[in-house]
């Protein structure tokens, strides 16, 4: 498969030498160093060339890979057995330290009015930073648990995506009215790392815990197989309007964590990973108010499984829906510096018992970034607290862009709490980050 | 004081010149400000704009940009699309002015990294532009002024560049204007005949010499008078900024889907 993508690429340099070609890219290399377990979790190198291409016709055409090669392989060890990928959505790997992925492969034209992107690519929805409530058109990897940047961990999906601007219809009705429709036959979930993996989950809240003493027999997991009928569907208003941003969003789509049917055998227990449809529906705004910008989601999401400590229940899941909010405010009061506070709360429909989880949970992130010497130097500080389980992420980064091509930065991120939240499951994973970036 | 200046109050009771008549013939800082925004530019325009960021030390950074504006009826709409390097390709930056100027302007930020278009807020008009010694409200503006932000005073006349300009003072209606702006007085030097600042100097609101803009290469390009290159030296951080626009068309109109979110999302 390597091979194949590397011909592919070599293929479409050749056809596009004849054409209108832009080709640039991005060569990283990161190392993380955890200090608690005084162990190197990672020492990456990533080449992502990109290709765009006027092909005629009001045809562009954009390709981007990414070849990863890390020295430690103790993100993903040995190789993933990439389950949760639909076959055309897979990465090639060479040996456990190697791989290569087709990040992006799409085409662009205007079909009228409308605005056609078809193949590859990643759709984004929403305004939060670092909490996702309606941004989850596309499956995440959690290779690094959210350490990543989400351009990096979101996983691209197979999606025909059009945009048809709209007529309000009436005067001094809202500007910029567009639709988009996705169609995304694409039954791609998140990347969860398997055990062994340094970001495995270990919180009851993804993966419960069997009794003790009991075998546990773990099946496969069978994604949606059905091109039309398993496909996901997306749409999306979006509007500028009396001087606020806003969109109302409608999904249709499989839930991207595998959700843990638990069976009771002979044997013991035998667990089978699945997914079931969901529905979410919800808006999101934003406006800005002197040095105030203030954006916000809400998210209705029908048919979450979440796993329940119940032993009487069948499955050991409960179907839920969630109401998901999240409001932000970002100052920028100061020069050259944005403070961001985002407040996120996630309801139950009911309050279930037997839930590892409450019905009323909140979390709050406040960002505070200031650049300096004319933005070649970026300061920031993210702290992210879940108030229920009192855990919390606390991540420092100092960035310098050294030239047009090189950025080097320096970071640390520490996780503290309770086992049992989500990031204090990571309470020994605290890491010192180095890093640097070269464009071409 | 300005040469010219100096040179009329010495000459005056040779020539027989009144001070009060030499004044009289100077336009108010008001009526220079009006008429600089009386001028034609265009109801459209496409250009590309090359920055050259420059450090006390020398280092020089360089970004190609695309850049439209469009009016409509009084209201302007400006987007900026950045093409390399590659590390900030595919930035672009909306600004929607409105002639009212009692209400803020909108303006959006498409940050590819984050894949998302934020809305970022018109009150940060002081904060420096993407790396460049030009403010949010310098590049907003372009060869504009503000009619509300300043009191403007006319303070004589001199010669920039071989051409001759009227020295206006302004300086901010409040203390809360001045640091929003970042400024605490400017002085302009607008060219007599075309009413184009030819020259600007900034001062913080300490009081403290900040930078100067220096316009150069003005020519008319279908008809309408451009700045070609802008130069500006920030005297604090030794930093300098060159703006060189090229590919200046004021004829060819100019899509009004480039003014959305989805063109910055898209890009060019």
């Amino acid at each position: 498969m390597i091979r194949g993508l590397f011909l592919l690429w070599l293929g479409l340099a050749a056809v596009s030498a004849r054409a209108d070609i832009d080709l640039t890219g991005q060569l990283e290399s990161e190392w993380a160093y955890g200090y608690e377990d005084d162990v190197a979790q990672k020492w990456d190198f990533k080449l992502t060339p990109e290709l765009r291409s006027d092909l005629g016709e009001g045809i562009d055409l954009t390709v981007r890979l990414r070849a990863r090669w890390d020295a430690e392989d103790r993100l993903e060890p040995g190789r993933p057995s990439q389950d949760s990928r639909a076959t055309h959505n897979r990465r090639a790997f060479s040996g456990s330290r190697a791989e290569l992925e087709l990040r992006e492969f799409y085409i662009t034209t205007a079909i009228g009015e409308a605005f056609l992107t078809l193949g590859k690519q990643q759709v984004v929805w929403g305004k939060a930073d670092g909490l996702k409530v309606l941004d989850v058109v596309n499956p995440q990897s959690f290779r690094e648990f959210i350490l990543d940047d989400f351009d990096e961990s979101r996983i691209p999906l197979w999606t025909l995506n059009l945009e048809v601007p709209l007529q309000p219809g009436w005067e001094g009705g809202p500007q910029d009215l567009v639709a988009q429709i996705l169609w995304v036959p694409d039954p791609t979930a998140h990347d969860i790392p398997q055990d062994g993996a340094l970001y495995a989950f270990t919180t009851p809240r993804i993966v419960p815990r069997p009794p003790p003493g009991v075998p546990v027999r773990l099946n496969d997991a069978a994604l949606p197989d059905s091109l039309v009928s398993d496909s996901d569907w997306g749409l999306r208003l979006s509007a500028f309007w009396a001087g606020w941003d806003l969109t109302l969003n409608y999904l249709y789509r499989y839930n991207d964590i595998p959700i843990l049917f638990r069976q009771l055998t002979s044997q013991g227990v035998e667990v089978t990973p699945g997914f079931r449809r969901t529905h979410l529906a919800g808006g999101s705004f934003s406006n800005a108010f002197g040095n105030l910008t203030v954006r916000g989601e809400l998210a209705y999401t029908s048919d979450v499984y979440l796993p329940t400590r119940n032993r009487l229940d069948a499955d050991a899941v409960v179907p839920v829906s969630e109401t998901a909010t999240v409001l932000g405010l970002d100052w920028f009061g100061f020069t050259d510096t944005v403070l961001s506070l985002q407040i996120f709360h996630s309801a139950l429909d009911d309050d279930h018992a037997g839930l590892y989880r409450k019905q009323h949970e909140t979390s709050a992130t406040f960002l505070l970034r200031r650049s300096f010497w004319n933005e070649t130097l970026t300061a920031e500080a993210l702290f992210i607290h879940a108030t229920e389980e009192g855990d919390s992420l606390s991540r420092f980064k100092l960035s310098h862009d050294y030239s047009d091509a090189l950025e080097l930065w320096l970071g640390l991120d520490i996780f503290s709490g309770d086992r049992n939240g989500l990031f204090g499951q990571f309470d020994e994973r605290d890491r010192l980050v180095a890093g640097l970036r070269y464009g071409f | 004081m300005n040469s010219l200046a100096v040179n009329l109050l010495l000459c005056a009771p040779l020539l027989g010149i009144s001070l009060g008549a030499a004044a009289a013939e100077l336009p108010s800082g008001d009526e220079i400000a009006r008429r600089i925004n009386a001028r034609d530019d265009g109801q459209w325009v496409s250009r590309n704009l090359t920055m050259e960021l420059t450090d006390r030390r020398g280092k020089t950074r360089v970004r190609n940009t695309r850049g439209f504006r469009r009016y409509y009826g009084e209201e302007r709409r400006t987007v900026l699309f950045y093409l390399s390097p590659t590390n900030i390709k595919d930035t672009a930056f909306l600004t929607y002015d409105y002639p009212d100027e009692s209400v803020d302007d909108d303006q959006w930020l498409y940050l590819p990294a984050a894949r998302k278009v934020r809305r970022i807020s018109a009150s940060d008009r002081g904060d420096y532009f993407l790396g460049t010694d030009f403010t949010y409200e310098d590049i907003k503006l372009e060869s504009k002024v503000s009619l509300v932000d300043y009191r403007r005073k006319t303070l004589g006349m001199e010669v920039v560049d071989g051409h001759e300009t009227y020295l206006v003072e302004s300086l901010p209606v409040s203390d809360a204007v001045a640091r929003e702006l970042g400024y605490s007085k400017v002085v302009s030097y607008v060219d007599t005949g075309i009413w184009m600042n030819r020259k600007g100097e900034y001062w913080d609101v300490a009081g403290n010499k900040l930078k100067t803009i220096h316009i150069k290469d003005i020519r008319q390009v279908d008809g309408i008078w451009t700045a070609h290159r802008l130069e500006v030296e920030n005297h604090k951080t030794g930093h300098h900024t060159v703006f060189q626009f090229s590919d200046v068309d004021y004829e060819a109109e100019v899509d009004d889907a480039l003014f959305s979110q989805q063109a910055l999302r898209r890009g060019l």
